[in-house]
């Protein structure tokens, strides 16, 4: 595509740029999306990605198996900081997770159709992330095969109930809430793709499996009316789920009387935080897919820039609450409170926290630039250093304030073990085996909702979009 | 450009009402005012109360004003087509900040005459004997309060100003360049709103208890600005369309997506709410309870109660039917609900620091009158000029012809 002539489509207001560019058809867009399910063998970046995704799992799994041998000793958590890398993984990892709901629910609502070229796959991100946040808590518990006891299950031998009061029993809820509703969501959604995948299947096992997963679709009317209908249904359920997960995740924190945990806008700041480092990921993992796979005309320069838009605005939004923070701590007159904030700025974890700050403050503001914007590695390169920082964002909140609370003689200084940093690249080896096997063998694109947005699909032109 | 638009057809200017509504507005807030007089004189602490009155009515109407703003700016950065048509709307709300602005001289005398009547910060005895307004004297003191002041009305009117002027020049021109230029400027935009707003609730609003605080403060004032603002269009375009004008422009789909958004952000307001009031109930500190131990009790309680079932629960229950979101009618009656609850809300947050018990007096209603009728007079002045659609917007064809296909 000459550049030229789409940056002028782009910015006329008069008309609304195509979501695809090239000369598509409802053909081309199944062959593209469809061919990457089915080569023979996917690319040698594809195996070299696998292998080492793969190996980290193993390593992940099998050290979750020594704790639970061993024990969370094993891990740096210690007087003062009991709540350490198991719990910033945590949050890191649920936080990804909100830029495929909101891709899928929000801006469906808001009916925001560029979002068609990208929600498949930031929804499969977010079953990756949750599946990884889920782990966590899970084996931080300590005596893993009592895991359950998380749930409030009516109870033979304790003669008790979970604190209901607690807003660690509202996550467990939220969480497998927002894992059952994305896993629906984007399963309901790749129905009809499935189908497409099964009458182009030339092997018997192909045509069993994807035959299996599609439920029987003909796409008849009857399936797309009622199809509609779930998926309209669906989004608004998944909506509030977008700010129900993360406000509760902020509540764990900020429910405490632990300065620098208990301030009131936690919740609105850690769901912008969320979707800023979730749509942070999704560039990151996007830009390389759409080269290698060769979706450049389906997941256009447009479809990067706007969701480099909304890194900006949610990172901006991210800096108000560090502002407002910072500001309150010191207009409330509460020593306390401005002691966590200078010793976060200032204390021993000064290098966290200012890393944190380059990161996500300042970082992002090169967005600014359309020439940032547009340029894929530039974007790659800022969007990694977002997430390093949204990282690091839950490392500050964890744990300098648990190092240094009211009480000097009870202050520490937390060091993670080696296995707590093997643990979390593990995490990162699962997340991508995941991620890599689902560009193997499922539809990346949403084939059949990219269609229904080309000009060809829409009756009355370019009036309607 | 080929769209049967008349600038000047009697449906889409506002024509002969203007005189009407200048004539109207000026005699009710001319008679507001001396209600409001009145009221002072008659009350308990009657001058006092009527500062009170007269702040949350001033920011109660900032609320309106700027969440038009909001939504002006909004359209631009997200590069809205569905409802072009009625931004014109917003567009002449925003420059109202221009008389209020005005307006926002007595509450700056009020600090600058050090009385302590309406923030008690600002008197000579609290900042020698209370330890924290000492230390949050270089903030709350009354020569940087009227700097702050002047910045945010500053800010607010160049803002407003700027895309009110762009958006009736390109009625006359039909430059598709000013779209740009206001597309460029609708991001920064946004950074100067966000930071003005929140900072004006610390000093208008928060400030009235000046040893609470509370981070989320800005942003739960932001929401109120949000809903007031999108009631207030909802209620504008129905009442413009009964007396005949905008009928062929607006549609039931655009009343759809407004109630839609009415309805988010109803949630969004109560999201915000209910998240300051738990964090602080759970974690239970006495220095951020007291605030809401004020309107715990003495009848504050059913203020509050009222709040949460009548800016709450109630108009979600109410406007979650497609059947209310898609006629007029009823969805104007919940918008207009909405409006008199956001002011409701704003009482709730002042005037607890004035009145131990609530009741609505003189005061109340006369700075309400006196601002609405006002304003109203102000605002006719403001829409008559212009056609009550941008006419040459390059996207109007789009809102005309909007329809949804599911």
């Amino acid at each position: 595509m000459a550049t030229a002539t789409t940056e002028l489509d782009l910015n006329d207001p008069r008309r609304r740029p195509p979501l695809v560019t090239g000369e598509q058809d409802l053909h081309s867009i199944t062959e593209t999306v469809s061919k990457i399910a089915e080569r023979p063998k996917p690319p040698r970046a594809w195996y070299v990605a696998f292998a080492i995704a793969s190996s980290l799992t193993l390593m992940f799994f099998s050290l979750i198996g020594y704790l639970v041998y061993e024990g969370t000793g094993i891990w740096g958590n210690n007087s003062p900081v009991f709540w350490a890398w198991p719990i910033v993984n945590f949050v890191f990892w649920v936080g990804i997770g909100h830029a495929g709901t909101l891709i899928s629910a929000i801006l469906f609502l808001f009916r925001q159709n560029w979002r068609t070229s990208i929600n498949r796959f930031a929804e499969a991100m977010t079953i990756f992330a949750v599946i990884c946040a889920a782990i966590f808590p899970g084996i931080h518990v300590g005596r893993v095969w009592f895991a359950y006891w998380l749930f409030p299950l009516p109870s033979t031998d304790l003669a008790m109930w979970p604190n209901f009061r607690s807003p660690l029993l509202w996550d467990v809820f939220a969480v497998s809430t927002y894992g059952t509703v994305s896993l629906l969501f984007w399963y309901m959604g790749m129905i009809p793709d499935l189908a497409t995948f099964r009458d182009r299947a030339t092997g018997k096992i192909r045509k069993m499996l994807y035959g299996i997963f599609s439920l029987g679709w003909t796409g008849s009317a009857r399936h797309w009316s009622r199809y509609e209908i779930a998926y309209g249904l669906l989004a608004a359920l998944a909506a509030p789920l977008v700010l129900s997960v993360h406000t509760i995740v902020s509540f764990d924190f900020a429910v405490s009387q632990l300065p620098g945990w208990h301030t009131t806008i936690f919740p609105p700041y850690f769901v912008a935080g969320a979707v800023f480092s979730g749509f942070a990921m999704v560039v990151t993992l996007m830009v390389p897919a759409r080269e290698f796979f060769g979706l450049k005309d389906l997941v256009t320069m447009r479809h990067l820039e706007n969701m480099n838009k909304i890194i900006l605005a949610t990172g901006s939004m991210v800096g108000y609450a560090y502002a407002m923070e910072f500001f309150i701590a010191w207009y409330s007159g509460n020593g306390y409170e401005q002691f966590a904030f200078v010793n976060r700025a200032f204390g021993p974890y000064a290098w966290a926290y200012w890393t944190m700050v380059s990161c996500n403050l300042l970082a992002p503001q090169l967005f600014w630039f359309r020439k940032v914007r547009t340029t894929p590695w530039m974007m790659v390169v800022i969007c990694i250093f977002v997430n390093i920082g949204m990282w690091f964002e839950r490392f500050v909140i964890c744990i300098t304030s648990l190092s240094r609370d009211f009480l000097p003689s009870s202050w520490g200084y937390y060091s993670p073990t080696k296995i707590d940093v093997l643990m979390l690249l593990g995490s990162f080896g699962l997340f991508f085996t995941l991620f890599l096997l689902f560009c193997r063998y499922l539809p990346i694109v949403a084939m059949s909702e990219v269609k229904a947005y080309l000009p060809d699909a829409q009756p009355h032109g370019d009036d309607h979009h | 450009m080929n769209h049967p638009i008349q600038a000047n057809s009697s449906e889409l200017q506002l024509g002969s009402a203007a005189d009407k509504l200048l004539r109207y507005g000026a005699a009710v807030g001319g008679g507001g005012l001396v209600v409001a007089l009145i009221g002072a004189a008659i009350h308990t602490d009657g001058w006092r109360r009527l500062q009170f009155a007269y702040l949350t009515t001033f920011c109660y109407f900032v609320s309106l004003v700027l969440g038009c703003l909001f939504l002006v700016a909004l359209y631009h950065l997200t590069r809205t087509g569905w409802g072009v048509v009625v931004r014109r709307l917003a567009e002449t709300v925003s420059v109202l900040m221009v008389p209020l602005a005005v307006t926002a001289l007595p509450i700056v005398l009020s600090v600058i005459a050090g009385s302590g009547q309406l923030f008690p910060w600002a008197s000579a005895e609290a900042q020698a004997t209370d330890h924290l307004i000492q230390h949050k004297a270089p903030y709350l003191n009354a020569t940087f309060f009227t700097i702050r002041a002047l910045v945010y009305l500053g800010v607010w009117v160049a803002l407003a100003r700027f895309f009110w002027s762009r958006s009736v020049q390109q009625d006359a021109t039909d430059d598709v360049q000013l779209t740009l230029r206001m597309q460029a400027v609708s991001a920064p935009t946004m950074f100067a709103f966000g930071i003005t707003l929140t900072f004006a609730s610390f000093d208008w609003l928060m400030s009235l208890s000046p040893h609470w605080f509370s981070t989320i403060f800005g942003v739960y004032y932001f929401a109120g600005c949000v809903v007031g603002a999108l009631a207030l269009l909802i209620v504008m375009t129905r009442a413009l369309q009964a007396s005949g004008r905008l009928t062929h422009t607006v549609n039931v789909e655009h009343y759809h997506d407004l109630g839609k958004l009415l309805f988010g952000f109803t949630f969004f307001w109560a999201y915000i709410a209910f998240s300051q009031f738990l964090l602080i109930w759970y974690a239970n500190i006495p220095e951020e309870t007291i605030w809401y131990l004020k309107r715990m009790e003495n009848g504050w309680q059913w203020v509050s109660l009222l709040l949460l079932f009548g800016n709450f629960l109630v108009p979600f229950l109410g406007l979650m039917s497609r059947h209310v979101k898609r006629t007029p009618k009823l969805l104007a009656g919940w918008a207009a609900w909405l409006l008199v609850m956001h002011w409701v809300d704003l009482y709730w947050v002042a005037m607890p620091e004035v009145l131990p018990s609530p009741s609505i007096g003189l005061t109340e209603l006369g700075c309400l009158a006196a601002f609405g009728g006002l304003l109203v007079a102000a605002w006719s002045k403001v829409a008559a000029k212009h056609a009550l659609i941008p006419v040459h917007d390059p996207r109007l064809p789009e809102s005309l012809a909007f329809h949804v296909p599911y």
